[in-house]
């Protein structure tokens, strides 16, 4: 735009550029400018030029317009006004004149112009006449408008502006609806009448326009005041606005009202830390729960094993003068002592299941259900076991072989008197990556009703007379299937034997 | 000097009385000569090895060919014992059998690495203890080679 300033064209003369001398390249310059009308104008305001860019703007060709009064341009009441005069006038007093407002085409349409006028002298400095430069800017007044008109109805966000120092210079429908202040009420006071007397004390509202100044932008939260006094929380971007200089003219405010997402949040943050706290505890009561029993469970078994010890000393030792009344005595003592020993170990066990760590490591079922098997040898029974020699799961040995021993116990415990009691066990891979070991037993069953309850500890389904137990055991397959990741489950009917079965992850070996 | 190890006692490190008292009826039935010397703790066990206080007389408490030592005491604990012990120039190769309650690979490990010999888990089935003791008494005190333990020079012990 600069090289077309008729001005600098005079001033420039003296820096000897061949190109400002020659009348006819400016010309064709400003003959090829189409998106600026660009005209010149004898002292009296009638037109003297005329470029492609003013015929496209306001539809006159050169030669209709030429030689005609630049009032032509003006809506009627502008004329009457005497605008046009009065524009040249300034122009002449000032060199120059600027204007943004409606102009009228040759078909009577009207735009909206950007006019700058600028006075043209002589060498000596007399008016010579006027340079008009005029821009269509109806299209960005239209989309500047729209603009407006869309941030002023947008409801659920208060959008308005500041000038440098924090007073509201404008004001939307969302602002209203939010803070409860009408536009009329509100433009012209400072921003800081939306901060509550805490925040104020803090300097927050200086801090807030500082920091947006310093980084282009403030985000925050926090309590505002409306127009009654009540407070609502407000999600908040403050942002500096400049001038194509750089020079900061005001700030942009963007509030939302979500007093309800912050109170919906505190509650939820607070359930959180309620729960948090009880699980906490919850946690203690089970460590200490496990301390106690394993403790327990320790002391308990220094007086068994003297109670058994010495008993069966005494039997032993004392064989010929002891008499068979005081022998059975002395083998109800050891039998007990030794009951209650087993107890013991289960919930020593039971406890140490939930302990200590498992880590899962290739084992081979083949050889877990013999280790299992070696702890049986003495009880009555057959155990027939059809496992793929290289079978492997995923396991912690130990607990697996806990896990085989107590489903194996209780398959050769549960039968009837007159029945040997015959165990199979299989292990196939499923479609899932698993591996399921089955144990199926010809035992007495188990009732429907009462599948689910038998993994509890202490849970127990018959008398110590009929089938002695700690009544631990299948706890501590459940538990130990747990902490492995497996499954643990059962087919039964009553009278019909059970297949009690675990699932593992398989290992490719 | 050397004479004062061949008394060829144990020293049984146990805080439970009964525990006590079974170990050495079971030495008692098994008819083994070895005298148990018992401890009711760590404390008194590393008193008793550095010869100090009740038992500075070692014709009374002589040093033992192998101790038989429980983890989990007052004051001072089984593994206490043995670290402590395996510090000491005089008394760092008497053999140390653990006989106590955990049969857990935590506890087993860690006594281990602070020098246990060999480890034993109390027996919880009848007639195991007498076992254990047999199998004990035969192993260390007859098959085993103890060694000779080391003096220092100008010890007055």
């Amino acid at each position: 735009m600069a090289v077309i300033k008729p001005m600098d064209r005079t001033d420039r003369r003296g820096a000897g550029r061949q190109i400002l001398h020659s009348e006819a390249a400016f010309r064709s310059l400003i003959e090829s400018v189409h998106d600026y009308a660009i005209l010149m104008l004898d002292p009296q305001g009638i037109i003297v030029t005329w470029n492609p860019g003013a015929e496209h703007i306001k539809g006159y060709s050169a030669d209709e317009i030429i030689g005609q009064h630049f009032s032509v341009f003006y809506p009627a009441e502008d004329r009457q006004a005497g605008k046009p005069e009065f524009e040249l006038a300034v122009a002449s007093r000032t060199g120059r004149f600027e204007d943004e407002n409606w102009r009228l085409r040759k078909d009577g349409s009207r735009f909206w112009a950007n006019v700058t006028i600028t006075r043209l002298n002589d060498e000596a400095g007399n008016l010579i006449g006027f340079g008009k430069i005029t821009r269509d800017l109806t299209e960005r007044r239209r989309a500047e408008q729209r603009y407006r008109q869309l941030i002023e109805s947008v409801s659920d966000y208060a959008i308005f502006s500041l000038d440098p120092s924090g007073i509201v210079t404008s004001w939307n429908l969302g602002a209203e609806r939010i803070k409860g202040y009408s536009a009329e009420e509100i433009i012209g006071q400072h921003f800081s009448r939306f901060y509550p007397p805490e925040y104020l004390a803090a300097g927050l509202p200086a801090y807030v326009l500082a920091q947006a100044e310093q980084n282009g932008h403030w985000e925050g939260e926090g309590w505002r005041l409306r127009k009654d006094g009540s407070r609502f929380w407000s999600s908040a971007v403050v942002t500096a606005i400049r001038d194509e200089d750089g020079d900061l003219v005001g700030f942009s405010k963007v509030t939302r009202d979500i007093t309800d997402r912050k109170l919906l949040l505190d509650q939820i943050k607070e359930h959180a830390a309620k729960l948090e706290l009880r699980v906490k505890e919850r946690e203690q009561t089970n460590a200490d729960l496990e301390a106690f029993s394993y403790s327990v469970s320790h002391d308990l078994r220094a007086p068994l094993r003297a109670i058994q010890g010495f008993a069966s000393a005494l039997k032993e030792d004392y064989a010929d003068t002891l008499d068979a009344t005081a022998t059975s005595y002395l083998t109800t003592i050891s039998d007990s002592a030794l009951r209650m020993n087993r107890l013991v170990q289960d919930l020593l066990n039971y406890s140490r299941l939930n302990r200590i760590d498992i880590e899962s490591q290739p084992v081979s079922v083949a050889e877990a259900l013999e280790q299992a098997r070696l702890e049986l040898a003495d009880s009555p029974g057959e155990i027939a076991v059809h496992v793929a020699p290289g079978l492997q799961v995923a396991a912690h040995e130990s607990t697996l072989v806990q896990v085989l021993f107590n489903l194996l116990s209780n398959a050769l415990k549960f039968h009837l008197p007159e029945v040997i009691p015959k165990v199979a066990v299989t292990a196939a891979p499923l479609d899932d990556g698993s591996v399921r070991i089955s144990i199926t037993d010809n035992g007495i069953g188990i009732a429907p009703q009462h599948q689910e309850r038998i993994f509890n500890v202490f849970e127990r389904l018959h008398g110590q007379e009929t089938y002695p137990g700690t009544g631990i055991g299948l706890a501590i397959v459940k538990r130990g299937m747990q902490r492995m990741h497996g499954k643990v489950g059962l087919q039964s009917a009553d009278g019909d034997g059970s297949t009690f079965w675990v699932e593992l992850p398989a290992v490719n070996a | 000097m050397a004479h004062e190890r061949d008394s060829n006692i144990i020293l049984l490190v146990e805080d439970t009385d009964s525990d006590a008292a079974l170990v050495s009826s079971a030495f008692d039935r098994a008819g083994i000569a070895n005298p148990i010397h018992r401890v009711a703790d760590g404390e008194q066990a590393v008193s008793y090895l550095q010869g100090i206080g009740t038992y500075a007389d070692r014709k009374q408490h002589p040093l033992p060919a192998v101790i038989l030592l429980d983890l989990n005491m007052p004051r001072f604990n089984g593994y206490q014992v043995m670290l402590w012990l395996r510090t000491q120039t005089e008394l760092k190769r008497i053999p140390v059998v653990v006989l106590t309650e955990s049969k857990d690979s935590e506890s087993i490990n860690r006594a281990y690495d602070a020098g246990a010999n060999s480890y034993l888990v109390k027996p919880g089935e009848p007639g195991e203890i007498q076992r254990v003791v047999e199998i004990l008494a035969e192993y260390w005190m007859s098959l085993n080679e103890t060694p000779r333990l080391a003096f220092r020079s100008g010890s007055q012990r």
